[in-house]
């Protein structure tokens, strides 16, 4: 090396000159590495934002048509055909298989309220029913439904026997489902 | 770089190493650019799956018969429509691919939904799209069928009974015809009498076959003849096939309500919604649909005479 710089002078200069150009270079591919990877940072923040988003448009599109899905819609058991009725029988029911429909309605809690008459919260077990007033269809946790959730009013009935008669027993109910934020 | 004569130039190491680097970069830059497009073509198709997908749900009917909307997307679209039979529901898949810059995206996303049951060509190709919901009983109601087509492909009707013509009438979509159509080349026609045409319909008391592109499939309730319409047949029977899964969880829940609730009222439908489901579960294709409407039809007026009834 000594040896071609005394005889090659200008190998020295030729030397720097690539040596400033590789540093070029090098700061140019990793402007152009940062750039790519902000941009992608910032697609998938976007990405993030968008599914929270429609799982949340997609919960409340469902909160206001649930009740009259098939697995929880009274149809024409209680007289006429009714909408926004809940068959409490069919829900209790319903919490039972929710090893087969855990991710039917893509939803993480859904439960059913009575809201009135106002009482304390007792919910709904095969020993207790129907003396109490929170079905819990679908529950991710033990305590109440919390975090994210929407609602919507509807009714909730079931049959009932006094004195040998048969008689529709309706209350008012709040159908309650919280959605998974990505 | 030197000029050596008026042919030629010498060129030192320094511009040859700077091109090949600046080729280099330029490549690099290219691949990089091109590979955050296609995420974000890929992100926009399953965004625009999911949203198709949630937008159905307001479609959920209540005991209307039938609803109709339509929705634009942004860019030219196709809609690829699949359905797979596994688990306890089977899945409805959806993807779409957008035109942009020239050429079709890859639909390599695909938005499953297990509570859907969407019936239309395995690609509908458009930029405004119809949606036509209708519920499917047999004999409680299982589900909402929902029908895609698009704007461009219209569809005309001759020779319906009567109870279709007065549905589709007062449905009111714009691709679809019911009257003074057959002289129109660009139409799909759909005849219920006859042959010859795009989509022959066999039809008699709301049960009967459906003749298209050389295979036929056959429905029960006019739910599942719009279905046949609309859709190419291995959809049809993929769809089907899921229907009866469905029909035989919704038989079980009633089954357990029977059970549940008989203490304050006793119905005594248990025995034949036990073979409802029997049948529903072990159903494979349309043509097995026969016999479980005529047990679905027994049990609806059993349904109908009980003390209490189920649904």
């Amino acid at each position: 090396m000594v040896i071609l710089k005394k005889i090659f002078p200008q190998y020295r200069q030729a030397q720097l000159k690539i040596q400033q150009m590789a540093f070029v270079l090098l700061a140019i591919t990793l402007f152009f590495v940062l750039a790519g990877m902000f941009a992608l940072m910032f697609l998938t923040s976007g990405l993030k934002n968008s599914a929270t988003a429609l799982e949340e448009k997609n919960a409340l599109l469902i909160v206001t048509k649930l009740a009259n899905s098939p697995e929880f819609s009274c149809g024409g058991a209680y007289g006429s055909d009714r909408v926004n009725c809940v068959d409490a029988d069919k829900v209790m029911v319903l919490s039972q298989k929710m090893d087969i429909y855990s991710e039917f309605w893509g939803l993480k809690d859904i439960e059913v309220r009575k809201v009135y008459p106002e009482e304390s919260l007792v919910i709904c077990t095969f020993s207790n029913y129907p003396n109490c007033n929170s079905i819990k269809i679908k529950s991710s946790t033990d305590n109440n439904i919390s975090g994210k959730y929407l609602e919507n009013f509807v009714t909730l009935c079931k049959k009932k026997q006094e004195n040998g008669v048969v008689y529709d027993n309706c209350d008012i109910a709040k159908l309650l489902v919280s959605y998974n934020e990505k | 770089m030197k000029r050596l004569n008026s042919k030629g130039f010498e060129m030192s190491f320094t511009w040859i190493f700077a091109i090949v680097v600046g080729i280099s970069i330029f490549i690099f830059t290219f691949i990089l650019v091109s590979k955050i497009m296609n995420t974000g073509n890929i992100a926009s198709d399953a965004k625009v799956a999911k949203e198709i997908s949630i937008l159905f749900n307001p479609l959920e009917t209540g005991f209307e018969e039938g609803k109709t909307s339509s929705f634009t997307l942004a860019s030219n679209s196709r809609i690829i429509n699949n359905c797979n039979t596994n688990g306890n529901f089977g899945r409805q898949i959806i993807s779409t691919s957008q035109f942009t810059l020239g050429k079709w995206s890859t639909a390599n996303v695909e938005v499953g939904s297990l509570n859907k049951y969407i019936f239309s060509n395995d690609v509908t190709e458009g930029k405004k799209f119809y949606i036509f919901a209708k519920p499917f009983k047999f004999p409680f109601k299982v589900t909402d069928l929902i029908y895609i087509t698009s704007a461009s492909d219209k569809y005309c009707f001759i020779n319906s009974p009567e109870n279709i013509e007065n549905e589709l009438s007062n449905l009111n979509q714009a691709n679809i015809f019911v009257e003074n159509c057959s002289n129109d080349n660009d139409k799909i026609l759909v005849c219920f009498s006859g042959s010859g045409c795009d989509i022959n319909v066999r039809y008699s008391n709301e049960a009967g076959s459906v003749l298209k592109n050389g295979e036929t499939v056959y429905f029960e309730t006019d739910a599942l003849m719009y279905a046949a319409i609309f859709s190419n047949s291995e959809l049809y029977e993929c769809q089907v096939k899921r229907l009866m899964k469905r029909l035989d969880l919704l038989s079980q829940i009633y089954i357990d309500k029977v059970g549940f609730s008989s203490d304050s009222c006793d119905s005594n439908l248990n025995p034949t919604l036990i073979q409802l489901q029997a049948y529903a579960s072990s159903a494979e294709s349309s043509g097995e649909l026969e016999q479980i409407k005529t047990l679905s039809k027994n049990i609806d007026e059993l349904n109908d005479y009980a003390r209490c009834s189920l649904w």
